[in-house]
Protein backbone atom coordinates (compact mmCIF):
# COMPACT_ATOMS: atom_id res chain seq x y z
CA UNK A 1 0.00 0.00 0.00
CA UNK A 2 2.68 2.53 0.77
CA UNK A 3 3.98 1.73 -2.80
CA UNK A 4 0.88 2.94 -4.79
CA UNK A 5 0.46 6.24 -1.92
CA UNK A 6 4.06 6.86 -2.86
CA UNK A 7 3.20 6.87 -6.88
CA UNK A 8 -0.31 8.46 -5.91
CA UNK A 9 2.35 11.46 -4.35
CA UNK A 10 3.80 11.29 -7.65
CA UNK A 11 0.76 11.80 -9.80
CA UNK A 12 -0.64 14.33 -7.27
CA UNK A 13 2.67 16.30 -7.66
CA UNK A 14 2.92 16.34 -11.85
CA UNK A 15 -0.96 17.02 -11.82
CA UNK A 16 -0.56 19.94 -9.23
CA UNK A 17 2.74 21.07 -11.64
CA UNK A 18 0.23 20.97 -14.92
CA UNK A 19 -1.84 23.11 -13.43
CA UNK A 20 0.05 25.69 -12.20
CA UNK A 21 1.02 25.91 -15.62
CA UNK A 22 3.82 24.17 -16.30
CA UNK A 23 2.68 24.07 -20.35
CA UNK A 24 3.34 20.33 -20.97
CA UNK A 25 0.00 19.50 -21.51
CA UNK A 26 -1.38 22.27 -23.48
CA UNK A 27 1.94 21.84 -25.78
CA UNK A 28 0.79 18.48 -26.40
CA UNK A 29 -2.71 19.75 -27.29
CA UNK A 30 -1.68 22.47 -29.28
CA UNK A 31 0.79 19.78 -31.74
CA UNK A 32 -1.78 17.28 -32.22
CA UNK A 33 -4.05 20.11 -33.47
CA UNK A 34 -1.63 21.37 -35.52
CA UNK A 35 -0.82 18.09 -36.68
CA UNK A 36 -3.98 17.65 -37.52
CA UNK A 37 -4.06 20.26 -39.84
CA UNK A 38 -0.85 19.44 -41.55
CA UNK A 39 -2.25 16.12 -42.39
CA UNK A 40 -5.15 17.46 -43.92
CA UNK A 41 -3.37 19.72 -46.37
CA UNK A 42 -0.77 16.93 -46.78
CA UNK A 43 -3.18 13.99 -47.62
CA UNK A 44 -6.51 16.49 -49.02
CA UNK A 45 -8.68 14.16 -46.84
CA UNK A 46 -12.68 13.64 -48.33
CA UNK A 47 -14.64 12.04 -47.02
CA UNK A 48 -14.50 8.51 -48.38
CA UNK A 49 -10.74 8.25 -47.71
CA UNK A 50 -10.73 10.17 -44.48
CA UNK A 51 -12.72 6.52 -42.84
CA UNK A 52 -9.91 4.09 -44.47
CA UNK A 53 -7.18 6.41 -42.92
CA UNK A 54 -8.39 8.27 -39.53
CA UNK A 55 -7.07 5.53 -37.29
CA UNK A 56 -3.41 5.57 -38.57
CA UNK A 57 -3.67 9.55 -38.62
CA UNK A 58 -4.95 9.60 -34.89
CA UNK A 59 -2.30 6.94 -33.99
CA UNK A 60 0.53 9.00 -35.58
CA UNK A 61 -0.88 12.12 -33.72
CA UNK A 62 -0.53 10.12 -30.64
CA UNK A 63 3.02 8.71 -31.25
CA UNK A 64 4.18 12.67 -31.92
CA UNK A 65 2.02 14.42 -29.28
CA UNK A 66 2.49 11.96 -27.06
CA UNK A 67 7.09 11.68 -27.66
CA UNK A 68 6.62 15.72 -26.83
CA UNK A 69 4.71 15.46 -23.64
CA UNK A 70 6.78 12.85 -22.28
CA UNK A 71 9.95 14.07 -22.74
CA UNK A 72 9.07 16.88 -21.29
CA UNK A 73 7.76 15.26 -17.85
CA UNK A 74 11.12 14.01 -17.60
CA UNK A 75 13.46 16.71 -18.40
CA UNK A 76 11.54 18.16 -15.39
CA UNK A 77 12.78 15.73 -12.86
CA UNK A 78 16.39 16.13 -14.36
CA UNK A 79 16.17 19.87 -14.62
CA UNK A 80 17.95 21.10 -11.25
CA UNK A 81 18.09 17.73 -10.28
CA UNK A 82 15.15 17.19 -8.55
CA UNK A 83 15.18 13.58 -8.62
CA UNK A 84 17.87 13.68 -6.28
CA UNK A 85 15.27 14.17 -3.70
CA UNK A 86 13.37 10.98 -4.80
CA UNK A 87 16.66 9.16 -4.75
CA UNK A 88 17.58 10.03 -1.62
CA UNK A 89 14.05 9.59 -0.41
CA UNK A 90 13.15 6.34 1.69
CA UNK A 91 10.35 5.81 -1.93
CA UNK A 92 11.11 3.17 -4.27
CA UNK A 93 12.51 3.35 -8.07
CA UNK A 94 9.73 1.43 -8.64
CA UNK A 95 6.88 3.25 -7.12
CA UNK A 96 8.50 7.01 -8.48
CA UNK A 97 8.60 4.90 -12.06
CA UNK A 98 4.67 4.07 -11.68
CA UNK A 99 3.81 7.48 -10.37
CA UNK A 100 5.52 8.90 -13.79
CA UNK A 101 3.83 6.05 -15.71
CA UNK A 102 0.76 7.06 -13.96
CA UNK A 103 0.87 11.18 -15.22
CA UNK A 104 2.15 10.53 -18.17
CA UNK A 105 -0.85 7.90 -18.91
CA UNK A 106 -3.42 10.20 -17.83
CA UNK A 107 -1.35 13.59 -20.08
CA UNK A 108 -1.63 11.09 -23.14
CA UNK A 109 -5.03 9.95 -22.57
CA UNK A 110 -6.79 13.41 -21.96
CA UNK A 111 -4.35 14.55 -25.39
CA UNK A 112 -6.19 11.51 -27.50
CA UNK A 113 -9.55 12.48 -26.67
CA UNK A 114 -8.94 16.16 -27.14
CA UNK A 115 -7.22 14.85 -30.69
CA UNK A 116 -10.20 12.28 -31.33
CA UNK A 117 -13.01 15.25 -30.65
CA UNK A 118 -10.90 17.89 -32.77
CA UNK A 119 -10.61 14.79 -35.28
CA UNK A 120 -14.45 14.91 -35.38
CA UNK A 121 -15.24 18.22 -36.11
CA UNK A 122 -11.99 19.07 -38.51
CA UNK A 123 -13.00 15.80 -41.05
CA UNK A 124 -16.79 15.66 -39.97
CA UNK A 125 -16.50 12.06 -38.94
CA UNK A 126 -19.54 11.45 -36.32
CA UNK A 127 -18.75 7.76 -36.55
CA UNK A 128 -15.73 8.35 -33.69
CA UNK A 129 -18.31 9.58 -30.92
CA UNK A 130 -21.15 6.32 -31.77
CA UNK A 131 -17.64 3.79 -32.11
CA UNK A 132 -16.61 5.09 -28.39
CA UNK A 133 -17.23 2.27 -26.50
CA UNK A 134 -15.70 -0.34 -28.81
CA UNK A 135 -12.45 2.66 -29.32
CA UNK A 136 -11.81 2.74 -25.94
CA UNK A 137 -10.54 -0.85 -25.34
CA UNK A 138 -7.58 -0.62 -27.63
CA UNK A 139 -7.43 2.99 -26.93
CA UNK A 140 -6.85 2.52 -23.70
CA UNK A 141 -4.30 -0.73 -24.16
CA UNK A 142 -2.18 1.22 -26.44
CA UNK A 143 -2.14 4.03 -24.07
CA UNK A 144 -0.92 2.54 -21.39
CA UNK A 145 2.07 0.62 -23.59
CA UNK A 146 2.94 4.35 -24.85
CA UNK A 147 3.25 5.25 -21.52
CA UNK A 148 5.29 2.53 -19.91
CA UNK A 149 7.44 2.52 -22.47
CA UNK A 150 7.91 6.16 -22.38
CA UNK A 151 8.16 6.90 -19.14
CA UNK A 152 11.31 4.81 -18.90
CA UNK A 153 12.98 5.98 -22.31
CA UNK A 154 12.87 9.63 -21.66
CA UNK A 155 14.61 8.95 -18.65
CA UNK A 156 16.97 6.90 -20.40
CA UNK A 157 17.09 10.00 -22.92
CA UNK A 158 18.11 12.42 -19.43
CA UNK A 159 21.19 11.27 -19.35
CA UNK A 160 22.29 12.26 -23.17
CA UNK A 161 23.26 15.63 -23.87
CA UNK A 162 20.96 15.90 -26.80
CA UNK A 163 18.35 14.71 -24.45
CA UNK A 164 14.65 14.87 -25.27
CA UNK A 165 15.64 15.47 -29.04
CA UNK A 166 16.79 11.67 -28.72
CA UNK A 167 13.68 10.29 -27.37
CA UNK A 168 11.93 9.66 -31.00
CA UNK A 169 14.97 7.44 -31.88
CA UNK A 170 14.65 5.30 -29.08
CA UNK A 171 10.77 5.78 -28.56
CA UNK A 172 9.40 4.93 -31.75
CA UNK A 173 10.72 1.56 -32.75
CA UNK A 174 10.17 -0.15 -29.43
CA UNK A 175 6.27 1.16 -29.37
CA UNK A 176 6.04 -0.60 -33.12
CA UNK A 177 4.08 -3.31 -32.10
CA UNK A 178 1.83 -0.94 -30.00
CA UNK A 179 0.86 1.27 -32.74
CA UNK A 180 0.18 -1.68 -35.35
CA UNK A 181 -2.14 -2.85 -32.53
CA UNK A 182 -3.30 0.50 -32.04
CA UNK A 183 -4.29 1.21 -35.41
CA UNK A 184 -5.45 -1.75 -36.80
CA UNK A 185 -7.70 -2.50 -34.31
CA UNK A 186 -9.24 0.85 -34.51
CA UNK A 187 -9.31 0.74 -38.28
CA UNK A 188 -11.04 -2.48 -38.21
CA UNK A 189 -13.87 -1.02 -35.25
CA UNK A 190 -13.86 2.17 -37.31
CA UNK A 191 -14.68 0.20 -41.05
CA UNK A 192 -17.35 -2.33 -39.42
CA UNK A 193 -15.50 -5.56 -38.72
CA UNK A 194 -14.97 -5.13 -34.90
CA UNK A 195 -14.88 -8.70 -34.38
CA UNK A 196 -11.62 -8.92 -36.10
CA UNK A 197 -9.78 -6.74 -33.07
CA UNK A 198 -9.25 -9.79 -30.04
CA UNK A 199 -6.32 -11.21 -31.44
CA UNK A 200 -4.86 -7.34 -31.10
CA UNK A 201 -6.17 -6.56 -27.83
CA UNK A 202 -4.68 -9.46 -26.75
CA UNK A 203 -1.25 -8.57 -28.42
CA UNK A 204 -1.20 -5.09 -27.13
CA UNK A 205 -1.98 -6.34 -23.38
CA UNK A 206 0.63 -9.52 -23.65
CA UNK A 207 2.90 -5.68 -24.65
CA UNK A 208 1.87 -4.12 -21.65
CA UNK A 209 2.30 -6.60 -19.32
CA UNK A 210 5.69 -7.30 -20.65
CA UNK A 211 6.86 -4.22 -20.71
CA UNK A 212 5.35 -3.06 -16.84
CA UNK A 213 7.28 -6.22 -15.77
CA UNK A 214 10.71 -5.21 -17.50
CA UNK A 215 10.16 -1.44 -16.42
CA UNK A 216 9.84 -2.10 -12.94
CA UNK A 217 12.80 -4.68 -13.52
CA UNK A 218 15.25 -2.10 -15.22
CA UNK A 219 14.23 1.30 -13.82
CA UNK A 220 16.15 1.04 -10.52
CA UNK A 221 19.08 1.12 -12.74
CA UNK A 222 18.47 4.57 -14.12
CA UNK A 223 18.31 5.94 -10.69
CA UNK A 224 21.46 4.99 -9.40
CA UNK A 225 24.70 7.58 -9.95
CA UNK B 1 48.84 -12.85 -24.05
CA UNK B 2 45.75 -15.94 -24.23
CA UNK B 3 42.99 -13.94 -26.84
CA UNK B 4 46.08 -12.62 -28.95
CA UNK B 5 46.43 -16.63 -29.62
CA UNK B 6 43.47 -17.46 -29.98
CA UNK B 7 42.78 -14.74 -32.29
CA UNK B 8 45.48 -16.18 -34.61
CA UNK B 9 44.68 -19.60 -34.55
CA UNK B 10 41.17 -18.62 -35.63
CA UNK B 11 42.11 -15.93 -37.91
CA UNK B 12 44.19 -18.71 -40.21
CA UNK B 13 41.23 -21.08 -39.44
CA UNK B 14 39.32 -18.25 -41.50
CA UNK B 15 42.10 -17.44 -44.18
CA UNK B 16 41.12 -20.76 -45.80
CA UNK B 17 37.53 -21.24 -45.06
CA UNK B 18 36.35 -17.57 -46.43
CA UNK B 19 37.80 -18.07 -49.89
CA UNK B 20 36.67 -21.92 -49.52
CA UNK B 21 33.12 -21.03 -48.93
CA UNK B 22 32.78 -18.84 -51.31
CA UNK B 23 34.24 -21.34 -53.95
CA UNK B 24 31.41 -23.61 -52.47
CA UNK B 25 29.12 -21.52 -53.00
CA UNK B 26 30.13 -20.71 -56.69
CA UNK B 27 31.38 -23.41 -57.89
CA UNK B 28 30.26 -26.33 -56.47
CA UNK B 29 27.02 -25.68 -54.89
CA UNK B 30 24.18 -26.51 -57.68
CA UNK B 31 21.97 -23.50 -59.65
CA UNK B 32 18.67 -23.80 -58.03
CA UNK B 33 16.04 -24.67 -60.68
CA UNK B 34 13.03 -21.26 -60.44
CA UNK B 35 15.23 -18.86 -59.08
CA UNK B 36 18.88 -19.41 -60.84
CA UNK B 37 21.81 -17.90 -60.23
CA UNK B 38 20.76 -15.44 -57.83
CA UNK B 39 19.51 -17.91 -55.78
CA UNK B 40 23.37 -18.26 -54.22
CA UNK B 41 23.05 -15.11 -52.31
CA UNK B 42 21.28 -17.30 -49.75
CA UNK B 43 24.31 -18.34 -48.21
CA UNK B 44 25.50 -15.30 -47.48
CA UNK B 45 22.16 -13.75 -46.53
CA UNK B 46 21.15 -16.98 -44.12
CA UNK B 47 24.49 -16.69 -42.27
CA UNK B 48 24.68 -13.13 -41.79
CA UNK B 49 21.24 -13.38 -39.99
CA UNK B 50 22.67 -16.29 -37.69
CA UNK B 51 26.40 -13.89 -37.23
CA UNK B 52 24.04 -10.94 -36.18
CA UNK B 53 21.35 -12.81 -34.07
CA UNK B 54 24.71 -14.06 -32.29
CA UNK B 55 25.92 -10.67 -32.02
CA UNK B 56 22.84 -9.25 -30.55
CA UNK B 57 22.25 -12.18 -27.97
CA UNK B 58 26.05 -11.35 -26.93
CA UNK B 59 24.56 -7.48 -26.52
CA UNK B 60 22.03 -8.90 -24.81
CA UNK B 61 23.69 -11.10 -22.06
CA UNK B 62 26.52 -8.75 -21.36
CA UNK B 63 23.85 -6.16 -20.75
CA UNK B 64 22.65 -8.35 -18.06
CA UNK B 65 25.88 -9.04 -17.22
CA UNK B 66 26.86 -5.41 -16.59
CA UNK B 67 23.74 -4.48 -14.43
CA UNK B 68 24.63 -7.24 -12.24
CA UNK B 69 28.58 -6.94 -11.78
CA UNK B 70 29.20 -3.33 -12.55
CA UNK B 71 32.48 -4.16 -14.17
CA UNK B 72 32.95 -2.37 -17.62
CA UNK B 73 34.43 -5.15 -19.41
CA UNK B 74 30.87 -6.22 -19.90
CA UNK B 75 30.21 -2.91 -21.20
CA UNK B 76 32.88 -3.02 -23.39
CA UNK B 77 31.65 -6.44 -24.54
CA UNK B 78 27.86 -5.22 -25.18
CA UNK B 79 29.30 -2.25 -27.61
CA UNK B 80 31.34 -4.43 -29.40
CA UNK B 81 28.79 -7.04 -30.07
CA UNK B 82 26.54 -4.20 -30.76
CA UNK B 83 28.48 -2.90 -33.34
CA UNK B 84 29.30 -6.08 -35.17
CA UNK B 85 25.65 -6.76 -34.93
CA UNK B 86 24.59 -3.91 -36.30
CA UNK B 87 27.63 -4.17 -39.34
CA UNK B 88 25.68 -7.84 -40.00
CA UNK B 89 22.16 -6.44 -40.16
CA UNK B 90 22.70 -3.99 -42.76
CA UNK B 91 24.82 -6.54 -44.65
CA UNK B 92 21.21 -9.10 -44.08
CA UNK B 93 19.44 -6.19 -45.48
CA UNK B 94 21.18 -5.24 -48.40
CA UNK B 95 22.23 -8.99 -49.69
CA UNK B 96 18.24 -9.70 -49.31
CA UNK B 97 17.27 -6.39 -51.08
CA UNK B 98 19.54 -7.81 -53.83
CA UNK B 99 18.22 -10.48 -53.84
CA UNK B 100 14.57 -9.65 -53.58
CA UNK B 101 15.11 -7.28 -56.55
CA UNK B 102 14.79 -10.32 -59.37
CA UNK B 103 12.74 -12.40 -57.89
CA UNK B 104 9.78 -10.24 -56.24
CA UNK B 105 10.20 -7.61 -58.59
CA UNK B 106 11.21 -4.77 -56.22
CA UNK B 107 13.95 -3.61 -53.80
CA UNK B 108 12.11 -4.07 -50.77
CA UNK B 109 8.58 -5.13 -49.40
CA UNK B 110 6.44 -4.29 -46.09
CA UNK B 111 7.07 -8.39 -45.22
CA UNK B 112 6.78 -9.00 -41.97
CA UNK B 113 10.45 -10.58 -41.69
CA UNK B 114 11.82 -7.54 -43.39
CA UNK B 115 10.05 -5.19 -40.85
CA UNK B 116 11.41 -7.22 -37.87
CA UNK B 117 14.68 -6.89 -39.49
CA UNK B 118 14.78 -3.00 -40.22
CA UNK B 119 12.98 -2.35 -36.56
CA UNK B 120 15.99 -3.94 -35.10
CA UNK B 121 18.36 -1.89 -36.82
CA UNK B 122 16.89 1.02 -36.08
CA UNK B 123 16.91 -0.23 -32.33
CA UNK B 124 21.04 -0.67 -32.49
CA UNK B 125 21.53 2.15 -34.06
CA UNK B 126 19.54 3.83 -31.19
CA UNK B 127 21.34 2.36 -29.09
CA UNK B 128 25.05 3.98 -30.37
CA UNK B 129 23.29 7.32 -30.49
CA UNK B 130 22.29 6.99 -26.71
CA UNK B 131 26.17 6.32 -26.00
CA UNK B 132 27.34 8.94 -28.14
CA UNK B 133 25.84 11.27 -25.78
CA UNK B 134 25.78 10.69 -22.15
CA UNK B 135 29.58 11.94 -21.34
CA UNK B 136 30.03 9.86 -17.65
CA UNK B 137 31.30 6.42 -18.25
CA UNK B 138 29.41 4.66 -15.67
CA UNK B 139 25.92 6.40 -16.93
CA UNK B 140 26.71 5.45 -20.53
CA UNK B 141 27.32 1.65 -19.60
CA UNK B 142 24.10 1.16 -17.23
CA UNK B 143 21.92 3.04 -19.69
CA UNK B 144 23.00 1.40 -22.73
CA UNK B 145 22.53 -1.58 -20.88
CA UNK B 146 18.58 -1.09 -19.92
CA UNK B 147 18.48 -0.03 -23.57
CA UNK B 148 20.68 -3.11 -24.95
CA UNK B 149 18.28 -5.58 -22.90
CA UNK B 150 14.73 -3.66 -24.12
CA UNK B 151 15.98 -4.11 -27.67
CA UNK B 152 16.38 -7.47 -27.62
CA UNK B 153 13.50 -8.35 -25.55
CA UNK B 154 11.51 -6.38 -27.99
CA UNK B 155 12.52 -8.05 -31.27
CA UNK B 156 9.73 -11.08 -30.86
CA UNK B 157 7.33 -8.85 -29.84
CA UNK B 158 7.94 -6.76 -33.50
CA UNK B 159 7.61 -10.43 -34.91
CA UNK B 160 4.44 -11.50 -33.22
CA UNK B 161 3.01 -8.23 -34.03
CA UNK B 162 4.26 -8.12 -37.37
CA UNK B 163 3.39 -11.63 -38.03
CA UNK B 164 -0.70 -11.28 -38.80
CA UNK B 165 0.58 -9.51 -42.35
CA UNK B 166 0.49 -12.05 -45.21
CA UNK B 167 4.72 -13.47 -44.98
CA UNK B 168 6.30 -14.03 -48.25
CA UNK B 169 9.27 -14.60 -47.15
CA UNK B 170 10.60 -18.06 -48.07
CA UNK B 171 10.42 -20.56 -45.53
CA UNK B 172 13.37 -22.81 -45.88
CA UNK B 173 13.90 -24.81 -42.64
CA UNK B 174 10.05 -25.96 -43.55
CA UNK B 175 10.84 -27.60 -47.22
CA UNK B 176 14.13 -29.31 -45.17
CA UNK B 177 13.12 -32.48 -46.79
CA UNK B 178 13.36 -31.43 -50.13
CA UNK B 179 16.29 -28.70 -50.23
CA UNK B 180 19.56 -30.78 -52.06
CA UNK B 181 22.30 -32.35 -49.89
CA UNK B 182 24.66 -30.88 -51.29
CA UNK B 183 22.90 -27.01 -51.25
CA UNK B 184 22.46 -27.96 -47.28
CA UNK B 185 26.13 -29.14 -46.35
CA UNK B 186 27.15 -26.03 -48.60
CA UNK B 187 24.85 -24.20 -46.07
CA UNK B 188 25.87 -25.43 -43.02
CA UNK B 189 29.55 -24.32 -44.00
CA UNK B 190 28.80 -21.24 -45.21
CA UNK B 191 27.03 -20.62 -41.57
CA UNK B 192 29.94 -22.20 -39.56
CA UNK B 193 32.13 -19.95 -41.52
CA UNK B 194 30.24 -17.02 -40.46
CA UNK B 195 29.78 -17.78 -36.89
CA UNK B 196 33.40 -18.31 -36.78
CA UNK B 197 33.47 -14.71 -38.23
CA UNK B 198 31.71 -13.44 -36.12
CA UNK B 199 33.58 -14.03 -32.94
CA UNK B 200 36.40 -13.74 -34.47
CA UNK B 201 35.31 -9.85 -34.87
CA UNK B 202 34.41 -9.76 -31.61
CA UNK B 203 37.83 -11.02 -30.26
CA UNK B 204 39.28 -8.43 -32.39
CA UNK B 205 37.21 -5.73 -31.86
CA UNK B 206 37.18 -6.50 -28.24
CA UNK B 207 40.68 -6.20 -27.67
CA UNK B 208 41.28 -3.21 -29.99
CA UNK B 209 38.75 -1.55 -27.25
CA UNK B 210 40.59 -3.06 -24.28
CA UNK B 211 43.89 -1.15 -25.67
CA UNK B 212 42.14 2.05 -26.25
CA UNK B 213 40.40 2.21 -22.62
CA UNK B 214 44.32 1.58 -21.63
CA UNK B 215 45.14 4.08 -23.71
CA UNK B 216 42.85 6.67 -21.92
CA UNK B 217 44.05 5.76 -18.71
CA UNK B 218 47.82 6.45 -19.60
CA UNK B 219 46.90 9.42 -21.55
CA UNK B 220 45.02 11.37 -18.38
CA UNK B 221 47.73 9.87 -15.96
CA UNK B 222 49.99 11.55 -18.01
CA UNK B 223 48.13 15.39 -17.86
CA UNK B 224 47.97 14.65 -14.37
Amino acid sequence: MRFMGNAAAILRKDILLELRGRESLSLMLFLSLLLLVIFNIALDLDKDSVSSLASGILWVVFAFSGILGMGRTSMAERDEEAYLSIVFSPASPESFYIGKALSNFLFLLIMECFTMLSFVILFDFEKIIGLLPQLLVPLVLGTIGFSLVGTLFSFLTTASKYGEVLLPFLYLPVVVPVILGGVTSMGMVLNGNAGGTWKWIQMLAVFDVLYLAVSLLLFRYLMED
Amino acid sequence: MKTDRSITIIFLFLLVMIPLNFYLIFMVAPTEKVMGEVQRIFYLHISLAVGAFLALTGVFVSSILFLWKKKFIWDTAAYTCAEIGVLMSTLVLTTGSIWARPIWNAWWTWDPRLLTVLILWFIYIGYFLLRGGIADKFKKAQYSAVLGIIGYIDIPVVRYATKWWKSIHPLLTQEGGGLDPVMKNIMFFSMATFILLTIFLFLFRFRLARIEERLEIVKKRMED
